[in-house]
């Protein structure tokens, strides 16, 4: 029988998964109210009490809804970025680069954050390139910059590979012309210095007078190339007074083949093969003492699995700081019913029956625990739309984190977890001495 | 048709155990008005929140009709009020943000769904009788003193109770108020036969009632009959 069940749930569509998690997470809080409400009908009081304390009430709502929004952003963001990060890592299928850290050289070549590294020799990048089964081996030369954009030394083919048609203009055909990423603030036709070095380090005369003149705009990814901009990797050598990766009669020759001769170095080289299988081959085939080979995207997934335990931690602590910001809120609500503990007292005077109070008092809370919860994932929404604009602008990853059902189920559950506190201030409620109160 | 009232050696105790009212006997006819009064602190509403079965009580018994109110559970004297009794306080105890049909007849969200209808006809109906009109939503924050007490004679009537219990009823109310209130009440508990008990310092109270009796140091003292 368990065995039948788990095929029935698998043979579901994830969304029915989880429309039917949702609903489970939620069955407390339906079963709870439906037992404690059964037989009475005690909106039209609850309306009553929602509205002679509306102010209170909208401060409490608020904390609720700040709290569960923080939880929901949080953990909606994170998904967010872990998508953003894996998108931006899709076209790197295989980095070869001198041995050293993966993440290092991940950081450095698919995202942008340069480090200094080994270079690899013209001998290796042969090597690589004439691989029967390597359709494109582009150098990615970084080093130098222009304001916030990286500018890096490659092959027309990798602008390709990365862009598809360009968005505007035309591929780079000489040692002066440059491509830009889509969010790369200049114009087509600007000329412009590069800088030895990215950021504050950066040397800006180093290069004294060599102008590369842009000609081409690459389509917008979402990643941090949207900021690059890509030169011939003939051009990086040449500003660093190096060889030009070609013999001297072909001087002015742009792209492969090159000459290992002439071959100043890279320090990464990305690999696409012609077959997935030959992806493992090429890996395996140079993962030796003078090179590493890594997929991005494994890499990256060793570390989404690492923030995974952290991302369940934060989940967690998520659901316990709203349960103690609900916990604080209930506990004021203790104190509020007694504002209205005459009323209360009336109602058990006028012959209600215990559970009718407790009813009152219950589904007043659970009210403005829903409130709060359904306000707070509009509170989750909005934080996560100004957090993403904030993560994209500053690492160019694009972050596109939108409510999903891991938002909604963090929220029922907490809806039922503190709808079960609540039967503790309406339990408190209701037992008040009645005759006390009525005098009070 | 009203219950008739028998206390026989009821003891109530306060906070710290002491004896806060002692009555030795006290009977009242089905159908009787009743008014009771004394000195402030005597034990006059002790005595009108025990005899409605409010008050856990340290001895005796208070016994309606067939009923041996001292001898049933918390939820049974609750579900006996519920039945039995209706209730006026000194500052009508209403629920300012509803409308008056909505007050008077409260007792229709706690009540088996079989009483409902009734209890919210009896509500309109007293509410007609009292000179209270049922205009849509305007809620009973807007009425004066003399208005919500009506509503409040309203609600303890709508459930169509044997007993009326009220608690300084006009105590709240200016002169003019307080005379038609009590003109009202008494008269609605007579047409419907109910056994009235109003504690009440106001000479108009016990004008109206059949017979008055004095709670003084927690005891009744004398049983008076007419005018004080």
């Amino acid at each position: 029988m368990p065995d039948a069940l788990s095929d029935l749930w698998a043979s579901l569509s994830p969304a029915s998964q989880d429309a039917i998690v949702l609903v489970l997470l939620l069955l407390p809080t339906l079963i709870v109210g439906a037992i404690v409400v059964a037989g009475y009908r005690p909106f039209p009081l609850v309306r009553a009490l929602l509205w002679r304390f509306r102010w209170t009430n909208l401060l409490f709502i608020v904390l609720i809804a700040v709290s569960v929004g923080i939880g929901v952003g949080l953990i909606a963001q994170e998904r967010g970025l872990r998508h953003g990060t894996a998108r931006a890592a899709e076209k790197f299928d295989l980095i070869v680069a001198a041995p050293g850290s993966e993440i290092t050289m991940l950081m450095a070549a698919v995202y942008l954050q340069p480090s200094d590294v080994p270079l690899l020799s013209g001998e290796v990048y042969g090597e690589i390139a004439n691989h029967d089964h390597v359709s494109l081996a582009a150098p990615i030369a970084y080093g130098d910059s222009y304001g916030q954009s990286p500018v890096i030394g490659t092959t027309a083919d990798f602008v390709t590979h990365l862009s598809g048609d360009l968005a505007v203009g035309q591929m780079f055909a000489s040692r002066t012309e440059a491509v830009i990423g889509a969010r790369v603030p200049l114009q087509l036709g600007a000329t412009f210095t590069a800088a030895h070095g990215v950021g504050a380090a950066a040397e800006h005369d180093a290069h004294g007078d060599y102008a590369y003149t842009v000609v081409g705009r690459m389509q917008l990814s979402g990643t941090p190339w949207d900021r690059a901009i890509l030169v011939p990797v003939e051009a990086v050598w040449d500003v660093h007074g190096l060889a030009l990766g070609h013999a001297p009669e072909r001087i002015d020759q742009l792209g492969p083949p090159f000459d290992a001769d002439f071959f100043p170095g890279t320090p990464a080289v990305l690999v696409r093969a012609d077959e997935l299988w030959a992806n493992y081959a090429l890996r395996s085939e140079f993962s030796r003492a003078d090179t590493m080979a890594f997929f991005p995207g494994a890499v990256l997934a060793r570390l989404h699995s690492l923030m995974g335990d952290v991302r369940e931690v934060m989940s967690v602590m998520a659901i316990v700081t709203q349960v103690l910001v609900t916990a604080g809120v209930l506990a004021g609500l203790v104190i509020l019913t007694r504002l209205f503990a005459r009323r209360l007292a009336l109602l058990r005077a006028l012959g209600a029956p215990r559970r009718f109070v407790f009813a009152v008092v219950w589904s007043y809370a659970a009210i403005l625990i829903g409130l709060g919860a359904v306000a707070g994932l509009a509170v989750g929404v909005a934080a996560t739309a100004v957090i993403s604009r904030i993560v994209t602008a500053r690492t160019d990853i694009l972050v596109r984190a939108a409510m999903s059902w891991p938002e909604l189920h963090l929220v029922a559950g907490f809806v039922s977890l503190t709808v079960l506190i609540a039967l503790t201030p309406a339990l408190i409620a209701s037992t008040r001495p009645v005759v006390t109160d009525l005098r009070a | 048709m009203g219950l008739p009232l028998t206390i026989s050696d009821l003891k109530i105790s306060g906070d710290r155990g002491r004896i806060i009212l002692h009555v030795d006997r006290l009977s009242i006819a089905p159908g009787e008005a009743v008014g009771v009064r004394g000195p402030s602190g005597a034990g006059k509403s002790t005595l009108l929140f025990a005899v409605a079965g409010l008050l856990p009580i340290a001895g005796g018994t208070v016994r309606w009709g067939e009923v041996e109110l001292s001898a049933l559970s918390d939820a049974e004297r609750a579900a006996f009020r519920r039945q039995r009794i209706g209730m006026v306080f000194q500052d009508y105890l209403l629920f300012e943000e509803l409308t008056p049909l909505a007050n008077a007849g409260l007792a229709g969200a706690y009540s088996k769904r079989a009483r409902r209808k009734p209890i919210t006809s009896r509500a309109a109906g007293m509410l007609e009788k009292l000179g209270i009109g049922l205009d849509g939503a305007r809620s009973v924050a807007s009425f004066s003193g003399g208005e919500r007490q009506r509503v409040a004679v309203a609600r303890a009537l709508a459930t169509d109770p044997d007993i009326v219990l009220a608690d300084e009823p006009t105590a709240s109310l200016d002169r003019e108020a307080a005379d038609r209130l009590v003109d009202d009440l008494v008269r609605l508990a007579r047409e419907g036969g109910k056994t009235l008990i109003s504690v009440s310092h106001d000479p108009a109270v016990h004008a109206r009632m059949d017979r008055m009796i004095e709670v003084v140091d927690g005891g009744l003292r004398e049983t008076v009959t007419g005018d004080a």
